[in-house]
This record gives C-alpha cells, structure tokens and sequence, in this order.
C-alpha cells in the first residue's frame, strides 16, 4: 500500500508538472516579471520583518526560478505534493486516502489565478510543517509551551501574513479553504473513529481506496482544467516572446493561430515590422486599427508593456522609458519587475543618463539571473564610442527623434513621420507610418508620404 | 567537555569583539602613496560646514575604484579617531556628537586613506567646519519615485537630523480603499515649524486635507463652487489659524527627447484663504487670465508673497498651453494682509524675472526677514523638472516698493549652494535663518535628494548631502525627497491615528 501511495503522489506531482511546465508556462513567466527578488539583507528584512514575512520571502525565492518555466512547474510540483504528502502524515486515513489530495488540489486550482502569489503555498507548508513537528512532541507541559510559541512563531512567519495575493485587500476564497483544509481535514480524519476508515477485507479496502483517489484525482483534475486561463496563457505568450525577442518564434506563432487579442496583434505586428514585412502583409493577419498598432498606455502593469516593446524597437527611448515606468508603478501589490529595471536602466543608458541607469544596474547586480546583464551593460555607462558601437544601444541611439515635441496621448502619424525623417534608415518608423496610414484608410496621409519619399530619394 | 565548550564560546566572543573594534577603528595605513589630491569621497562633505547638531557624516570612496577606506578624524583639542570599514566610513553617534561638541565654531580634521589595487593612497586632508547654530531637529518629506503619472507606494516621513530615525507621518495604503483609482499624498505643511497645526493632502481615492488643529485631527473638503479646484500649495499664517492656498488645475506633458522629460504646468489657478477655525474658503485673488501659485507669507504674517504669470503675446493667447507653455513666466508679487479684517492690500511687484526671460517660482523669506530665497528656471512654475533651475536669495533691504529685477537686484553669491546644469528647487530657512535647505537633482539628474547650506550675514558655505547611516544609501535608493519642510518637533500623531479621520 505505501508504495501504492508513493506513486499516486508521484503521479499527482507529475501531472503537476506536466501542467505547468507544457499548457501554462508563461503564467509562471508572467509571475517571474513582477518582482524583483534581491541577495540583499536590507530588502530580506523589510519582508521578513511584517507578519507572514517568512513564506512571503519563500514564496519569492522561488519565483524568481519562474524565469524557466520548467524549473518553475518543478518547485510548484514538488511544493504541492509535500503538502500532500504533509496532510496524509497528520492523520491515518486508512480508505478515505484520497482526501489527502484535497488541500494540494485547491492550491492548484488558486495558482491558475495569475495573481496568486506562492507565498501562499509555503504559508501553508509551513503550517503543516509546525502541526507535524508538534504532534510528534511527547505529551506534558513542556509540549503545552513549545505549542505555545509555535503559534506565536507561526503567527509571524505565516498566519498573520496577507501578501499571498497580488491585489491588496482582496480576500482570496480559494487560497483560505485550501489552507482549511490542510489543517481540517486531518483532524476530521484524526477525531473520527477509527473503525470508519478500516474496512476488513484487504481487497475491498484497496478498492476503496483506489476508487477515492481516482475520483478526487478526475474531479478536481477537470475542475483544474476548466478553471484554467488559457486565453490569458495565450496573451502571456505573446508578450514573453516579445520580452525575449523571438520575432521569428511570434511569426511562427501566429501563421499557426492568428491572434485575437491586442497584445497578441500588437506584439504580431511588431515581429512583422522588425522582418520588414508590416507594411505589405498587414492584412495578411488579423487587425485591430490602430489599437493593435501602437495602443494607447493603459493604467495597468501588464497591457502596456509589449506596445513599450514596440515604442522602444521603434527608437521612441523617452517614450518606451515613460511607459515601462508607469507599468511597473501600476503592479498592484507595490513590488518592482525585474524585466522593467532592465528595460529602464537600457532607456536610461540609451538617452545619456547613465547616473540613474548605474542605479537600476546596480540593484539588478543583487540578483539571480539578471546579474550578468548588469555586469555586462555597467561598463558601457559613459563609453560613448561602446555604446555606438552597440548592436542595439547605438542602432536606437541613432533612431533618436532628432527635436523635442510633447509626445501626444494618442500615437499620431506626425509622430512617426518626425521619427522617421529623423534617421530614415530607421526602417521601423517607416513600417509602422506606413501601416498606420493603411489601418486609418487614409490614403491621402499616404499618398504624401511617398510623394516626401520619392523627394527624399 | 563542558569546560571546554564555555571556553570555546568565550574565545569566540572575545576574538568577536576584538575584530569588532578593529572594524570600528582601523589602523591608519603604515605606509602609503600621496595622492595630491582631495578624495573623491560620496557624499562630498571636503571642506563643509556643518550644524553643531548634525547626524554623522558618513561617507565612502567610489567602490569599483577602491578596496578600502580609512578616515581619521582629528578634533580641536588634538584628540583623534579612525574609522574605516570596506569602502565606507560610518561615525558612532555617540563619539560623532562628542567630536561636533569639541569643534563648535572650530573645524575637524579629516584624513583618508584609500586603498586601489592593493596600494594605499592619502589624499590631502579636509575640514569639516562646526557652526555653533544648530539646525532644526527635524525634517519631514514626501518618499516617491520621480514618476510620471502612476505611482504606487508613497509615504510622507519625518527624519531626525540629529540621528538617523526616519519614522513615518503618513502613507498612501493605509485609507486607500480603491487601488485602481490610487491614492496621492502630498503638500505636508506646517505652521512656524511646529507640528500642532499641520496639514497634508490626500488626493483621488479616499479623498481630502488632513488638517491639524491643535493637535486635533480632522479632514476636510476645501473644494467650493466658486474655486477652481480644492487647496492646493498651502501656507499656513504665522499666527492665525489661516492657510493660503493656490488652487490649480495642473496637468502633465512628456517631452520625446528633452531631457527635462516631464513639463507640470497649471491650465488656471488661483489663490484663496482657507479659516481653520470656521471652514471657510475666501478668494485672494482669481484672474481667469493670469496664473497665481505658491503663496508664502513674511515672517511676521503682514504680507503674502505669491508668483503670478506676465500675460502672454497676444498672438499667442488662444493657442494651446502645450505649444505655449516655454512662454509662460512668473514674476513674484506680495500684498499686505490685516489680520483683523482678513483683508488684502493692492498688488506690488517684487521681482521682476520676465524682463530677464526667466520665471520666478517658490518664495520663501528668512524667519529675520531680510532675505528671499525663491527658485529661478527659464519658465514654467515646476522648477524640479527643469535643468536650469537654481535657486536665487535677495536682500530684502533692496526692496523699496520699486519691483527688483535682474538689473537692479545684487543677489546673494550663491555658488556654493548652486549645481550646474541640474535642478535645484524647492529652498527653506531653518527656523533660526542659518540653514538653507534646498531639493537638488544633482547627483543622478532624477533622483531628488535634500542639500543643506550654511547662511551667515548674507554669506553662504558649501552645501552638502543630507547624511545617511549608510552612505551609499543616496545611491541605492530609488525615490525622490519631495518638498523637504524643516520642523522644530517631530509629528507626534502616529499613522494609524490619522487614518482614523477617513473612517468617518
């Protein structure tokens, strides 16, 4: 039977990771790119000193690894069955087995939310932990005290923590009865009589006992599968390869399923310009006007950040700068984004700002996996002929607009034409004219535009 | 074994302690290289002078230039100590107070060592110089990234300049009940320095001003039918329960290659009297035409001082303000104000800074009333935005009615005060009139951090940083010092309290 055991929690990691890792990785990139976990004892303490600090700075630790996708599917895997595991200890569950599966199950389903923090599983952990090590305390008043300060501990390293959602003053339902249940469910199984999970026949308990797992494992399965966002999976993709420039891997992308978000036509439409192919395959693929061009900055973190992507390839750098900032002011639960440091330390360094740019490299130095990028971009600050000689620093320099005007609330034409003529090998600017002109139907916008090229040349 | 271990345990104590103190107070270098020249310490503090009640100076050597830093100071009285710990050099408070108490209107030597690529330098030793007037206590600001629109987390914080206690007044989570919305605060002010009869703003989500009267808290709506907007820049009467507001319709613009980046500029505003005591607002003066901000009252509350927008070219009136907007400039103006009837004399001129092609913006007269410090861009009435602004302190003994100007006004030498080519805005006196306080985007060009200088007889020192515990700390931070008030005592209403009047 235990080895039965150890394979059904096998088989539930698995499938936990399987999930992550193949049909929702970019939820775990999207969680990797709203903070910024830094080796720094000053930002260690100002979360660990707050009630729940403990799981919250675990919860973080291990999200930084969501840069993977597959390392990231492999911790929450390995997170969620030890609370599975964690639950079965705590009681003897004899038939009614399956319900150990419940408190994991429930967390599965509270991490589809993209704003779930996993901050949140290690307070539950961490929980279970405490209740384990307390039942194996030899009876007397010496395990009265040490349950005691256990709580009074675990107040502060879990109960007490409110930063397991990124919206501030929400109450995520999911995430409590998850973390109910791994405290009810083996004390209901613990204070029930014994006799209630015993069945005499071997087989018959074997049978019983199959027959739970497997219907907790295809109930909350399908429950899994139908709460899952794939939509928003998709919309996490798009803006991933964005982030990444993977222009070829987005064409790739939407030749097989044409997007039907703006994210996803923004991000479309900046992988067809950076190939040259905006301007005479822009109807080739789905359209969204102007919106799924350059998409006016919406207070939020997350809908800005591909359109900044495209204003920063584009050579807008102050722009670019100006959005990124804003998405990162916009994460609701006041973090930074490791991805927005790096984007605001190369605008800052693109526009000569290099004071402020070391800043945002010197805390990306503090980090895991950004670390290389600072050490490697801090040298740059203040060489101007290495920066020129940039591949993409001195090609954006380049692509600066050439006088200053009050950039609008709307991307005009007028800002894109001022662009272009600025630096007309900026081929980008053109791209992006040109479809502007063919998404608005105005013909006479570009009529003159090539009349001015035709001068120009 | 027992034995062994207590003997174990107390060894390592003792080997702790003593590494301890040989962190604290290094040797000085046996030998070492003379590098001729002043160290390129963070802060600069060569040469300052300094309150006789000021925080340690704390400072360090560039760490990807240097191994180490060590630093002996040397007192009057000949006595001397050395600190040094990597790069930086971080003062016990205890033995920096008692150096400050032993060099009051003298100076205390500073020497430092560096280390580079395993040799040691000594650069040529520097003076901090000890004034024996102190500055105020405390110092109170806003904390927020340099943002554009959206801002998450802001918190206004009181720090004790005599330590480095940094508590917090106020935040924006606390009573923000719609994050979507958000929540600004902003404007903290307070009435001759104390913290009794204080305000500050509370904008968008969970809106109101949090007023102060005599320790009182309570929130108010200052918003009426016949104001263009609620009270926005405050001062508060130096006696009265009275505060002068402008009031402002303020909107934003992003420059795409300016490296001012952000123009803040005032569609109309005006300015009002705000009765603490009775909640009623009166209009000081409302020319739809015209732009009037940053009001400020003398000393002795006879007059209020307020900058006031030159009207535009004709031919450029009807034009949008984001086209017009370099044009617009502000010349400071005051009328007389009888605090029995609450009324105001006619307008005069005080300083003309249009007919030089600049604008004049942030007033403030020394508590003795002889100097006017204001902060002077090109344009424009948001000078922390602008590259060019400096701050300018006239005698106000060359006032004699007659509006000053660039021509006929003798400004104090404020060059050691002043950075070049990097915004300085935002200037204070101290309550005694000696120290000049300033907000200075020098160090990084975005980041606002707080300068103080010494002012004596219309003479001005060096300014230098504000001192943090850990020097590099002015580095690493990603926030602004908006708005740094001077306050004698610290606010003694706790965050949790002045949250309670948004219940209500």
């Amino acid at each position: 039977m235990k080895i039965l055991q150890g394979i059904y929690t096998l088989l539930f990691g698995v499938a936990v990771l399987l999930f992550f890792g193949l049909a929702y990785p970019h939820h775990l990139h999207y969680q990797e790119q709203y903070q910024l976990f830094l080796f720094d004892w000053n930002y260690v303490w100002e979360i660990v000193r707050l009630p729940g600090g403990v799981a919250d700075l675990l919860g973080r630790f291990c999200t930084q690894f969501f840069l993977f996708a597959w390392v990231g599917a492999l911790i929450i895997a390995l997170l969620l069955s030890l609370v599975q595991l964690l639950t079965f200890r705590l009681a003897n569950y004899g038939w009614l087995y399956g319900l150990s599966f419940v408190p994991s199950f429930l967390l599965w389903l509270f991490l589809l939310d993209e704003n779930a923090l996993l901050g949140g599983i290690w307070a539950v952990l961490l929980t279970q932990f405490s209740f384990y090590g307390l039942l194996r305390l030899p009876d007397g008043w010496v395990r009265h005290i040490l349950i005691f300060v256990a709580f009074l501990i675990l107040y502060w390293i879990a109960f007490g923590g409110s930063h397991y959602y990124r919206i501030p003053h929400t109450f995520p339902t999911l995430f409590y009865a998850a973390w109910f249940s791994a405290i009810v469910i083996p004390l209901v199984i613990y204070v029930i009589p014994k006799s209630w999970g015993q069945v005499h026949k071997p087989r018959q308990q074997h049978i019983l006992h199959s027959s739970l797992f497997m219907l907790t494992f295809i109930v909350f399965g399908t429950l899994v599968w139908k709460n899952a966002n794939f939509k928003a999976e998709k919309v996490m993709q798009y803006d991933f390869m964005a982030c990444h420039q993977q222009w070829n891997r987005i064409l790739a992308t939407v030749n097989a399923e044409k997007p039907n978000n703006q994210i996803g036509v923004t991000v479309q439409n900046l992988a067809l310009a950076m190939h040259g192919m905006l301007a005479e395959h822009l109807f080739d693929y789905n359209q969204n006007g102007i919106a799924g061009l350059l998409p006016d900055v919406q207070s939020d973190a997350t809908s800005p950040i591909p359109t900044a992507e495209a204003f920063y390839q584009l050579g807008m750098i102050y722009v670019a700068q100006r959005t990124v900032f804003e998405a990162q002011e916009a994460i609701l639960d006041f973090q930074k984004s490791a991805r927005c440091y790096k984007r605001l330390a190369q605008t800052n360094l693109i526009i000569g700002s290099y004071e402020v740019a070391r800043k945002y490299l010197m805390a990306l130095q503090k980090t895991l996996f950004y670390r290389d990028f600072a050490n490697e971009t801090l040298p740059l600050l203040g060489n101007e002929e290495a920066i020129a000689k940039h591949p993409e620093y001195g090609r954006l320099r380049q692509c600066a607009y050439g006088e200053d005007f009050y950039f609008s609330d709307h991307t005009t034409p007028e800002m894109l034409e001022s662009l272009f003529f600025s630096n007309t090998d900026n081929c980008l600017a053109l791209e992006y004219l040109k479809a502007y002109y063919m998404l608005t139907g105005d013909r006479e916008g570009y009529t003159q535009l090539l009349q001015k090229l035709s001068v120009k040349n | 074994m027992k034995k062994y271990i207590y003997s174990y345990f107390l060894l390592l104590a003792v080997a702790m302690l003593l590494l301890t103190s040989c962190a604290g107070h290094p040797d000085v270098p046996a030998s070492s290289k003379e590098a001729k020249s002043m160290p390129a310490i963070f802060p600069d503090y060569c040469n300052v002078t300094v309150p006789c009640n000021i925080a340690p100076l704390n400072f360090m050597l560039p760490a990807d230039e240097y191994e180490a830093c060590v630093a002996r100071l040397t007192t009057p009285d000949g006595k001397q100590q050395t600190y040094g710990n990597g790069v930086k050099v971080q003062i016990p408070e205890e033995e920096w107070h008692a150096m400050l108490d032993a060099s009051k209107e003298k100076s205390i030597k500073v020497e430092v060592w560096g280390q580079k690529a395993g040799e040691w330098l000594s650069f040529s030793p520097f003076e901090i110089h000890v004034a024996k007037e102190p500055i105020d206590e405390y110092l109170s600001y806003r904390l927020i990234e340099p943002s554009y629109v959206a801002w998450t987390y802001m918190e206004i914080a009181q720090r004790n300049l005599t330590s480095f206690e940094e508590t917090q007044i106020f935040n924006n989570e606390i009573t923000m009940n719609d994050k979507k919305i958000g929540q600004c605060i902003n404007c903290h002010s307070y009435q001759n320095y104390k913290t009794d009869n204080m305000l500050f703003h509370v904008r968008l989500s969970n809106a109101g001003t949090v007023i102060v009267n005599d320790g009182k808290v309570s929130r108010v709506n200052m918003k009426r039918d016949y104001t263009i907007s609620g009270g926005v820049y405050p001062s508060w009467h130096p006696t009265a329960k009275l505060v002068a507001f402008s009031t402002n319709k303020t909107r934003q613009a992003f420059h795409t290659a300016n490296p001012n980046k952000i123009e803040v500029y005032d569609l109309a505003s005006d300015m009002i009297l705000y009765d603490v005591e009775t909640d009623s607002v009166s209009i000081v003066s409302a020319d739809s035409t015209l732009l009037e901000v940053y009001p400020t009252w003398s000393p002795d509350g006879k007059y209020l001082y307020y900058c006031k927008s030159v009207p535009l070219p004709e031919e450029m009136r009807d034009k949008d303000i984001r086209t017009t907007y370099p044009k617009i400039q502000y010349n400071l103006y005051r009328r007389s104000f009888d605090l029995a009837t609450h009324g105001f004399g006619d307008e005069e001129l005080v300083y003309d800074a249009a007919s030089a092609d600049k604008s004049v913006t942030l007033p403030r007269i020394s508590p003795d009333g002889r100097y006017l410090l204001f902060a002077l861009g090109q344009y424009g009435c948001f000078h922390s935005r602008h590259h060019d602004a400096d701050i300018v302190c006239i005698p106000m003994g060359q006032y004699t009615g007659t509006g000053l100007n660039a021509e006929t006004a003798s400004p104090v030498d404020l060059t050691p005060l002043n950075s070049k080519d990097f915004s300085d805005s935002y200037p204070s006196w101290s309550s005694n009139g000696h120290w000049i306080m300033i907000a200075s985007r020098r160090d990084d060009d975005n980041y606002s951090r707080v300068y103080f200088a010494y002012f004596n007889n219309g003479k001005v020192e060096k300014a230098f940083l504000l001192p943090q515990e850990d020097p590099e700390m002015h580095v690493s931070l990603l926030k602004s010092y908006n708005r740094p008030e001077f306050m004698v005592e610290p606010v003694k209403i706790s965050v949790e309290e002045f949250s309670k009047v948004f219940d209500k």
